[in-house]
């Protein structure tokens, strides 16, 4: 494997330098959606009823569609719990926006500790570790510490609680997959599950959010997660293919690169949200 | 970047194509439904809009002023039909843009067709160029990579113009002003497969922005979930380009909107 140190300083430079303009890009709206939201609130424009109801009517459709019925989310066993926590009392007097973006905050918040969790494992964060593998994991788990800063400034500024904790349903599956996280490939599955179920439920947020700057700044956030996971869809078939060593910036020869490549990142024409996250997954209790 | 070895070149043809578009059949048919429901919502919108206007001529303001959506020229000729001999356009019929009127969701959707239909038509042409061995060696995954984009842009495209009205279709039209401006001169000097990419990362990125932009420009939340479903898939195309070229793919935690395209852009043949 020939790794450019430098090269790869220069890029994660570079990278971070692009990141600070967007988060600039990205403080308008957040200051924006936090006054008028408060404005609304203050002239009385929240339809709470309306944000209830809508709420339900989320919840009903994800349960009728089965939100635990693909993949590893059949495993899990949480299933009555959370339909207990959304249908808790407990919870009614918060509009729909706060608890959307309190489950937004708990997705980043458990992405964020996956990642620093996944830097601590040698093959992964270690010095014998793909330098950009590890370059990812660093850059990718700043970025979630940035959304979930941002979705959880939006969550004040509304009015309601900062979700300091991880979604606990996505939780489960993170603590079942730890004991199997004995090389690189298990870790990239369990973040493409991550990244994947972020994606999905920002693109259901995006109809579901009343606040038109939430949208704004979940607009700004689903996009980044799916390049999260297509490049991670793409390292995988790389490690699946025994080809780890193509995982170097700038690729060293794109002739050996495995024609699935080309194809992986993006399995659908249309991104579907059958496993979005149900709204009210990652209230602040 | 290094093109030395040349085993697993790949030069394609006809029937390879074929058999690599009927594999992703397959996988667009899991992503149906669901982009079917978002196309059904917005034609929904735009028929109760055209129906209303039908029976009330003076409430067809309050429809479009009700959905959020300003009048505009586009707006006006979906309501009360169009000159289907002209070419449709974003722009008035005084041929200057609907200044400081919020786009109508005809005009969103239009270009929304017409960017999908240029990317269609780069990717030919590069797949076309590739072919004929003007590219020099293609790598696999490049190879791939133009089949399986170019067949999502065309599923987009196939969306967009079912979700238009009748009057408003865009059908093969592409975005003439990025035509002219990008992807033409662009094409005239592209050598090799790394000015490709380096033009279609230019393309995604300015779709992505573009359907992102749409969603702060659409006030009927009905009428999102149909951009909303592609903007993401046009960042990871973006996302692989960007590995290819040797770029971080996923440079920028919170995706910005500088180069999204104007419903100005001119929409006409290629």
């Amino acid at each position: 494997m020939s790794i450019d140190d430098r090269a790869l300083e220069q890029l994660t430079e570079e990278s971070q330098d692009l990141h600070a303009d967007a988060q600039r890009a990205s403080a308008g709206p957040l200051a924006e959606l936090t006054e008028r939201g408060l404005e609304r609130r203050a002239a009385g424009e929240d339809d709470v009823e309306a944000n209830r109801a809508f709420a339900a009517e989320r919840s009903r459709v994800a349960r009728s569609r089965g939100f635990f019925s693909k993949g590893a989310l059949a495993g899990v066993g949480f299933g009555a719990a959370l339909l207990a926590l959304m249908e808790s009392p407990a919870y009614a007097d918060q509009t729909a926006d706060v608890q959307i973006l309190q489950t937004a905050a708990s997705i980043e918040n458990l992405a964020v500790a996956t990642y620093t969790l996944a830097l601590t494992l040698p093959f992964i964060g270690g010095d014998s570790a793909n330098v950009t593998i590890k370059n990812f994991a660093i850059t990718t788990a700043r970025q979630h510490e940035q959304h979930g800063i941002a979705f959880n400034a939006l969550v004040t500024k509304l009015g309601g609680k900062a979700q300091t904790a991880p979604d606990p349903v996505l939780q489960g599956l993170v603590n079942q997959a730890k004991p199997g996280l004995t090389s690189p490939l298990p870790v990239v599955n369990l973040a493409i599950l991550l990244e994947q179920a972020a994606e999905e439920t920002y693109v259901a947020n995006i109809t579901a959010l009343a606040d038109e700057n939430a949208r704004v700044v979940t607009a700004s956030i689903m996009g980044v997660e799916a390049q999260h996971a297509a490049t991670l869809l793409a390292v995988r078939e790389l490690l699946v293919g025994l080809q780890a060593d193509l995982i170097v910036l700038p690729p060293p020869d794109l002739m050996a690169l495995p024609p699935a490549l080309g194809s992986v990142g993006f399995p659908e024409a249309f991104v579907t949200t059958q496993d979005a996250r149900p709204s009210t997954e990652g209230v602040v209790k | 970047m290094r093109f030395g070895r040349r085993k697993d070149v790949m030069h394609i043809s006809e029937a390879q194509l074929t058999a690599m578009t009927a594999n992703l059949d397959g996988m667009h048919q899991q992503a149906l439904p669901e982009m079917h429901a978002a196309v059904s919502k917005w034609s929904e919108k735009l028929r109760d809009g055209v129906r209303q206007a039908g029976t009330h001529q003076s409430s067809r303001r309050g429809f479009l002023v009700g959905s959020g959506v300003a009048l505009g020229g586009v707006a006006l000729a979906a309501c009360g039909g169009t000159d289907s001999a002209k070419p449709p356009t974003t722009t008035t019929s005084a041929g200057k843009p609907p200044a400081k009127s919020a786009p109508t969701a005809v005009q969103v959707g239009m270009l929304a067709a017409a960017l999908e239909n240029t990317a269609v038509l780069t990717y030919a042409t590069a797949l076309k160029a590739a072919q004929s061995g003007k590219l020099g060696p293609v790598p696999p995954a490049i190879s791939t990579f133009i089949t399986t984009v170019m067949q999502q842009h065309q599923d987009h495209a196939d969306a967009w113009n079912a979700a238009l009205p009748s009057a408003n279709k865009v059908g093969k039209q592409v975005d003439t002003t990025v035509m002219d401006l990008v992807v033409t001169p662009a094409i005239a000097n592209v050598k090799d497969i790394v000015g490709v990419a380096t033009l279609a990362l230019q393309l995604e990125n300015a779709a992505a922005a573009t359907y992102q932009k749409s969603l702060q420009q659409l006030q009927d939340v009905q009428q999102l979930q149909l951009p909303a479903s592609i903007q993401p898939v046009e960042m990871q195309h973006a996302a692989i380009l960007s590995f290819v070229l040797g770029q971080y793919p996923v440079p920028d935690a919170f995706s910005i909107t500088d180069a999204a395209r104007p419903t100005t852009d001119h929409i006409g043949n290629a």
